[in-house]
């Protein structure tokens, strides 16, 4: 082997990053320029930029800008999560819903609002304001904890990849069953908003919400470089690893801790996406092949674009009623997984 | 005798209620090579996990040169020892230089990038195993006796002076096996490492290795030369088989000649 082959793979793999961060800025822009309303592009531009019409600044620095920057940082949260527990776990069927996260912050979700609204006016069926400002927090707070439960319940006995998938699963199966329980008993009226957060949608999203996944987004990309190796290590069996030189435990601890964290704090804020978190670290894996060390950029990159077009297709499809991000992903996901499968067996 | 590298005394380990290994004491010199042998379930890789720290001992402690094993970190105790357990996975699409280089962890941590001593030892690991070839063959696309080679070779990378290897050789053919206990002579006698390992063949034990541990139930019957252990008439007991040793040359190990009943009248 020369020193020139790996210099010029180097190269080669730096161009193919930029190149989807360049298709990740460029879904950014179309998502932008597209929507239910049309506005021409020169409009846009000017709203952008701090001009033109009230109408059109409305549209876009107060509902399309923020809305699509709650969708990139969503996507990359729960991509990122999927490859961090498709790799810990060693299996390649973990995702924020399989082990238990989603369903935790779904609960939590749906116990506050049933609590919060029953406290304040029992028995109407009317639709008030319900405390939806909380419901990100809420979320979160709810998903680290299922993930936390789940994580003590493996820890206690001994931290089996099999078992914590297994432990995520059954968790994960007990409180959805609660979750969906508690909105059965609960007034029809109310229900339209829990449904629509449930599949995981990013209509009326704000910059409170952008505002509210950034710190996390910003915190775990910042950790996420000290994870880097221990990533690809934490994939062989334990006692390999261990020989190899890491610290099982704390390493696998800290991943599974920032998955909780970005994946709670995501579905907090749009609901359960399902598949961005299982179908996109296949996809980077595949299109990274045995660089390694593309997987986690290429996840990012493929986070964000895959929310921001699937949430673009759905506006534009459903127009005023719009389709949910969550339901795009899934029924696009399928076929991606499917096409993946195929070719890696 | 020169100075232990590694060792261990009154090591026991337990599974639950079950004593998988009791009082277990082995020191181990530079560039020595021991071998451990005994029927299966006698504790011989709970040894080895034991004295690579893999395994919390429930008495007694290893200890890498004069530091208790217990007390290193995995990264520490990396850099001394490598442990290569039986049957290994790695993940799917890994290649072998990828796997080698994850021999180098203990050497890079978490930041550094890769220099050219770490290049240099990958180098070496893969032409010391005869991989320098299959540097980018996936992991999947290769045989039993090279990817068990190039296992080995991840953990030559590690640079390790003490090697604990758990049955290096099983499920490798004849040719394959002998590379391996060659390439293992090799390192003890020209780069001076230690190392023990686990074996089932007793005459390759003999053959190769300075000096034999046999273990029974998770007891040491056993710790010396070869023909001490021909002379001791414990692997007729321990492993409950007839035969006898045979020398084939005077400068020779002996070798352990198994009765089979097929051919039990016959008599030489």
């Amino acid at each position: 082997m020369t020193a020139a082959a790996p210099q010029s793979r180097r190269e080669a793999s730096g161009w193919l990053v930029l190149a989807f961060a360049a298709i990740a800025l460029l879904s950014l822009a179309i998502a932008t320029f597209l929507g239910v309303v049309d506005l021409p592009p020169a409009d846009i531009v000017a709203a952008l930029t701090g001009h033109g019409s009230s109408e059109a600044r409305s549209i876009i620095l107060d509902i399309r800008l923020p809305r699509i920057l709650t969708g990139i940082l969503a996507g990359i949260h729960f991509a990122v999560a999927g490859l961090l527990l498709q790799s810990i776990t060693r299996n390649p069927l973990a995702d924020p819903s399989l082990m238990g996260i989603s369903q935790g912050a779904m609960l939590a979700v749906s116990g506050f609002l049933v609590f919060t609204v029953y406290v304040h006016d029992p028995g109407s069926n009317t639709l008030q304001e319900l405390p939806l400002n909380w419901l990100p927090a809420i979320g979160t707070i709810g998903g680290v904890l299922a993930g936390g439960f789940i994580y003590a319940i493996a820890f206690r006995r001994d931290l089996g990849p099999l078992r914590i998938t297994l432990c995520g699963i059954a968790v994960g199966a007990v409180l959805h069953a609660i979750g969906i329980g508690m909105i059965a008993g609960w007034g029809s009226a109310r229900i339209e908003v829990l449904l629509e957060w449930f599949s995981g949608s990013l209509y009326a999203r704000s910059w409170e919400h952008v505002v509210f996944l950034l710190p996390f987004t910003l915190a775990g990309l910042a950790i996420l470089p000290l994870v880097r190796r221990p990533l690809e290590l934490l994939r062989f069996e334990a006692s390999v690893a261990r020989s190899f030189g890491l610290a099982y435990s704390r390493q696998f601890s800290l991943a599974l801790l920032i998955a909780c964290c970005l994946a709670a704090s995501a579905v907090g804020v749009v609901g359960p996406v399902v598949f961005v978190g299982l179908i996109v670290p296949h996809l980077a894996r595949f299109i990274a092949g045995r660089r390694f060390d593309l997987v986690l950029p290429l996840a990012i990159a493929l986070g964000a674009i895959t929310v921001t077009l699937g949430d673009l297709v759905g506006r534009l499809l459903g127009q005023a009623e719009e389709i949910p991000i969550g339901v795009i992903t899934a029924i696009c996901g399928v076929p991606v997984l499917i096409a993946l499968l195929r070719r890696t067996t | 005798m020169k100075k232990p590298m590694l060792s261990c005394s009154g090591l026991s380990v337990k599974y639950g209620r079950r004593e998988a290994l009791s009082d277990f004491s082995l020191s181990l010199a530079p560039g020595e090579i021991r071998a451990l042998i005994g029927p299966n379930g006698s504790g011989k890789s709970t040894a080895l996990q034991a004295l690579a720290g893999l395994t919390r001992p429930v008495a007694g402690s290893a200890a890498i040169g004069d530091r208790a094993v217990a007390y290193m970190s995995r990264r520490e105790i990396a850099r001394h020892l490598a442990f290569l357990p039986q049957q290994p996975v790695a993940p799917d699409e890994m290649t072998v230089e990828q796997l080698v280089r994850q021999g180098r962890f203990t050497h890079v941590g978490l930041f550094r990038g890769y220099g050219p001593r770490d290049e240099e030892a990958i180098r070496w690991a893969l032409e010391s195993t005869g991989l320098a070839d299959f540097a980018d063959r996936g992991l999947r696309e290769l045989s039993g006796g090279e990817r068990q080679r190039a296992w080995i070779s991840a953990a030559l990378a590690q640079e390790a002076q003490i090697l604990l290897l758990d049955e290096p050789t099983s499920f490798l053919d004849i040719g394959y096996q002998i590379e391996v206990l060659d390439l293992v002579y090799r390192l003890s006698r020209e780069r001076g490492v230690g190392i023990v390992m686990a074996i089932h063949d007793l005459n390759q034990a003999m053959s190769i290795c300075d000096r034999i541990s046999l273990l029974e139930k998770g007891r040491l019957v056993f710790d010396g030369q070869a023909h001490a252990l021909a002379d001791s008439g414990l692997i007729e007991k321990v492993f409950r088989v007839q035969g006898r040793f045979v020398q084939l040359a005077t400068e020779a190990p002996p070798h352990f000649d198994v009765h089979l009943s097929r051919w039990r009248d016959i008599t030489p």
